[in-house]
């Protein structure tokens, strides 16, 4: 699953495999703003049937790759 | 008796907060006491300036809206648009009357920030994200006294989790050692900074001329940033006494490197409620139904609607308007730039291009402001 979440940042932050690595901030760099955040949530809803709230989410919680993944493992285990 | 204005209001205010301090101190829960404090002020505030039956009539309003359409077993979205609707008469209502010539008006102060209260809930309930009501808590939540004037606008989930918690008495104490030290500093800023940029700066000015309207829009810039972010400061530094964080408001916005930066850093509360309500839902909803084809269409429509419902919501006058509109232009540049002009994103980050940039992103907003302070009509 790691791999697919993997992919979708790869495609919405337009990079290439390996470019991202697990701890880069992506709204920092630059690579993620809100758009793209919606457009996570929407692939994440549609690949991976997690839904996360977009409201309740602070940035700096899914700030990195690693977050992200880590948010998403928590919540299809619950 | 406004709020946060004036010695009585003040004293009224330290006496009223001392048995919440020895509440948080003895470790006990301070929702019912600050239910109590809250519905003091109000009732002092709204029975002096004659709104307290608009008050009640707007509380009974929301509530039972809320509790109705909890009940509501299939909750599909016209019926939450119906229901946001209805949320909004009561804005509507005040919003529209203060630019009618009539006399005899439909007023209440803090409706804007209320009503952001009730919309919040409604859309969480038709999320699934709220399954039950508690009167007391949702009653609180909808007229807690600091930040109904002026905001930070909170939202249910979190208030309610505040609300809830019984803070130790170490966690209780920094709590009233940041909300006094808040109240303080929001002071200083409102009363001492506003007041000197009001009274030393803009009030000489003549009304008219070119270079008085540029002295003008630095001046008001200014004047608006200490008044409000003091006000704020004030109402987040009350609110921590009874136990509540708040979101904070601002951000150091002055040295914004775009307007983008700038919304994360000014009135953080109402921007991040549009972002999440408006915007992320109007774009969501289009990916999802893939409403356009052009990839990042729904991005800039987003942005468009999220700042003209930003302009409206201050109210229908041209001035509102256009402040709403200019936001949404400058929003669309901002996205553009950062889409198709590779070197943006360094020019924002590194040496004298960043100054540049925070310097040209100031004025900006300052004219931003001097249309909203309405000079200009």
């Amino acid at each position: 699953m790691e791999e697919k979440i993997m992919a979708i940042l790869n495609n919405i932050c337009g990079a290439e495999e390996g470019e991202l690595e697990p701890d880069l901030d992506l709204f920092e760099s630059g690579l993620l703003d809100s758009f793209g955040v919606v457009q996570l949530m929407v692939e994440l809803e549609e690949q991976l049937g997690v839904v996360l709230d977009i409201a309740t989410l602070t940035r700096e919680e899914i700030a990195t790759p690693a977050l992200i993944a880590g948010r998403v493992q928590k919540e299809k285990s619950v | 008796m406004t709020p946060y204005n004036g010695l009585l209001f003040f004293y009224i205010l330290g006496l009223l907060l001392l048995p919440a301090i020895v509440t948080g101190l003895l470790e006990k829960p301070l929702k019912h006491y600050g239910l109590l404090f809250t519905a003091i002020l109000l009732g002092l505030v709204f029975s002096e300036n004659g709104q307290l039956m608009a008050l009640a009539v707007f509380y009974i309003w929301q509530i039972a809206l809320c509790f109705l359409f909890l009940r509501i077993p299939n909750k599909t979205r016209l019926k939450l648009r119906l229901a946001i609707a209805l949320s909004l008469v009561p804005l509507a209502a005040v919003k529209i009357g203060e630019i009618l010539p009539v006399s005899h008006v439909f007023q209440l102060l803090g409706v804007s920030y209320m009503t952001f209260r009730s919309v919040q809930v409604l859309i969480d309930i038709h999320d699934g994200k709220l399954k039950e009501l508690r009167l007391l808590d949702l009653s609180y939540f909808l007229l807690f006294f600091p930040s109904v004037a002026s905001g930070p606008i909170d939202r249910y989930r979190r208030f309610s989790s505040d609300l809830n918690r019984k803070p130790s008495r170490a966690e209780y104490t920094e709590m009233l050692r940041r909300g006094i030290w808040k109240l303080m500093f929001g002071a200083f800023f409102c009363f001492v900074l506003s007041g000197l940029i009001w009274h030393s700066w803009l009030q000489p000015l003549p009304e008219r001329g070119l270079l008085a309207a540029v002295s003008y829009m630095y001046g008001y810039t200014f004047y608006l940033f200490f008044n409000f972010a003091g006000y704020s400061s004030m109402a987040i530094g009350t609110a921590y006494i009874l136990g509540i964080s708040l979101p904070e408001n601002f951000r150091m916005p002055f040295l914004s490197v775009d307007m983008k930066d700038f919304w994360s850093r000014w009135h953080i509360s109402l921007s991040t409620w549009l972002r999440d309500y408006v915007y992320s839902r109007f774009v969501m909803d289009s990916l999802k139904k893939k409403r356009f084809r052009g990839k990042r269409t729904a991005s800039y429509i987003g942005y468009i609607l999220t700042m003209m419902t930003m302009g409206i919501w201050h109210g229908p006058t041209p001035a509102y308007l256009l402040y709403g509109a200019y936001h949404a232009l400058l929003m669309c540049v901002n996205e553009a730039l950062d889409l198709h002009w590779k070197p943006f994103r360094k020019i924002k980050q590194q040496g004298w291009s960043q100054v540049i940039m925070v310097v040209v992103t100031f004025h900006l907003f300052s004219f931003g402001l001097l249309i909203f302070s309405g000079r200009l009509f």
